[in-house]
């Protein structure tokens, strides 16, 4: 990526103008002395989130939930017939994930195909995270089908997606052990930071998301792939699951009103 | 995971109703379904919009890309287009469930805007002839299914096309043939796709029995047997007819249904541009006077 001198505002050559231009050169200051990230928010501080249930009509269950920039949607169906027919079991429901990212959610328009390794990968996981959680044992021979999209993408997918898909699945009526919230958190100047952005995630900060079930306190989800120092290790994830407590208030609180909504449409 | 099935008896139900002009909902054979339309909801995207037509929901985004122009046409940019239904919107898309529908639904959206029946002018996009253009990727996805796809499909992204910006570029001449270019920041440059105005609007009509009726649900698209996709622009001129469905028609009555279509078409196009003139005249007022501005998304309620 090339400056032109002279000029500040213009870019030269075939540039196009986006916030991804954040790179390998340029040294944006993630923390400031004073303690401050890039939006504002302090080390430990959480995006802002927003989020819905019920936004669909085909679905058994769906929430769409906004974490900051990163807009994230969830739909269950099930339980229901398994689609092949070898996969079933006959003691529990099988669980399957689809992860999808929407081509214009990245500055950069990226096409990204259903067999990407990448999103295959973050379907795994959470496969893996919700699948203690549901009480499958309750549907021998079914399926529970959780389809993940993603609108826009500011950092905290896993982390978003598995909120998402926690009030979905709670939307459609599938019994599950407790409420699974995730959350993530990175070591800035050796300063643990809550829940990264996009533009903390691309300037190799090390990044951990954690989910965990509030009521018992018990770890579903760790997932890190970046160098952190050992000593490091305990205070962030400490830091995660604080933040996975306060995300859990706050989807509580979507559910609650969403069920008074209800009530109070079917008592009116 | 099974196609959505019909019994006999539903289906003679809803033939019956369209034949006495009372539709399962009450509707008339020609009137549409609710209809909520919201434009930029996506900051990262050049231009979005949402649609949700009864219980059809479909997103589309709209990226502006720099790309190499096609050898045929030297001095223009281009349009891609791309519609993904998304597996929430349906039990039967389901992996690759979809693959055959987005396909039909791409090529269908590609043949509406791509050449000069789009209206839109495309030797605007390019920056330098033989080299260089703007390309316009759309890529729509349908996160819920409730019948009358394509048609939702269309008036999303030609309200996204409204709100979509195109950077704008100054060209320096290097001579000896040679060229660079430069994109402004400025997103207040950014100007619109020129030729928006002239963009086609799909009507479909779905014959069943005798009929033919418009915006069906999915039980109802389920009974017809043939339909009819027209694209007519606001000036009234047809810039696309496709008939689809397994059955035939009679070339009477398929004369009546593009009469039908595109007498249809013409206060459509004019509501539906005048509301998004409307709401995009509020966002600026919001915006000069300093007042956030809030979109809501699929937060905004539609029961």
């Amino acid at each position: 990526m090339f400056v032109a001198i002279g000029s500040p505002k213009r870019l030269s050559l075939y540039t196009i103008s986006s916030s991804s231009h954040y790179g390998m050169d340029s040294r944006v200051e993630l923390l400031t002395p004073e303690g401050l990230r890039v939006d504002g928010r302090r080390a430990n501080e959480l995006r802002k989130i927003t989020a819905k249930t019920s936004v669909f009509s085909q679905s058994d269950g769906s929430a769409y939930i906004e974490q900051g920039n990163t807009k994230c949607l969830a739909a269950v169906y099930g339980p229901r017939e398994v689609r092949h027919r070898m996969q079933a079991l006959a003691d529990r429901a099988i669980i399957n994930v689809e992860f999808n990212v929407a081509p214009f959610s990245t500055s950069e328009r990226k096409k990204r195909s259903k067999n990407d390794k990448r999103s295959l990968e973050v379907a795994t996981f959470i496969r893996q995270t919700f699948e203690p959680v549901i009480l499958t044992s309750q549907f021998p021979r079914s399926q529970i089908d959780i389809y993940l999209q993603i609108f826009q993408h500011d950092g905290g997918l896993l982390q978003s997606c598995i909120n998402a898909a926690t009030l979905a699945l709670i939307d459609a009526g599938i019994p599950m052990l407790d409420y699974v919230c995730a959350c993530s958190a990175g070591c800035i100047d050796k300063v643990p930071v809550l829940d990264l952005n996009n533009l903390e995630e691309s300037a190799d900060t090390p990044e951990l998301t954690v989910a965990i079930l509030p009521r018992t306190g018990k770890v579903n989800l760790l997932e890190m792939e970046s160098r952190l120092h050992i000593e490091k290790l305990a205070s962030v994830t400490e830091l995660a699951t604080e933040g996975c407590m306060q995300i859990h208030k706050i989807l509580d609180d979507v559910v609650r009103k969403n069920t008074q909504h209800l009530k109070d449409r079917l008592t009116s | 995971m099974p196609i959505p099935v019909i019994s006999p008896a539903e289906k003679s139900y809803i033939e019956q109703g369209v034949e006495t002009d009372c539709r399962a909902d009450g509707r008339g054979r020609l009137e549409y379904r609710h209809l909520v339309l919201e434009t930029g909801l996506l900051s990262q995207a050049s231009g979005s919009a949402r649609c949700r037509l009864g219980n059809s929901d479909v997103l589309v985004g709209i990226k502006v890309e720099i790309g190499e122009i096609e050898q045929d046409q030297p001095n223009q940019g281009r349009i891609s287009c791309n519609v993904e239904c998304s597996p929430s919107a349906s039990q039967q898309f389901e992996g690759r469930g979809a693959d055959d529908l987005n396909n039909t639904l791409t090529l269908a959206l590609e043949r509406l805007l791509s050449g000069p029946q789009s209206g839109l002018d495309l030797d605007k996009l390019c920056i330098i002839p033989g080299q260089q253009c703007w390309v316009i990727h759309i890529d729509a996805m349908v996160m819920d299914c409730a019948g009358n796809l394509f048609d939702c499909i269309v008036m999303t992204t030609r309200a996204a096309l409204f709100n979509t910006r195109i950077p704008k570029t100054e060209i320096q001449d290097l001579g000896d043939g040679e060229f660079e270019f430069e994109v402004m920041d400025d997103v207040e440059d950014a100007e619109a796709i020129a030729g928006w105005e002239n963009l086609p609007m799909s009507v479909t009509l779905y014959k069943i029995g005798e009929r033919y009726i418009l915006d069906p649900t999915i039980l109802e698209e389920l009974c017809s047997q043939v339909t009819l996709t027209v694209g007519v622009n606001k000036t009234g001129q047809v810039c696309g007819v496709q008939k689809g469905g397994s059955g035939s028609v009679d070339p009477s009555l398929l004369t009546e249904m593009i009469q039908t279509a595109t007498t249809l078409a013409g206060p459509l196009i004019q509501q539906l541009d005048a509301k998004l003139a409307e709401e995009e005249k509020n966002v600026l007022d919001k915006r000069r006077k300093g007042e956030p501005v809030q979109k809501l998304g699929f937060f905004a309620a539609v029961i």
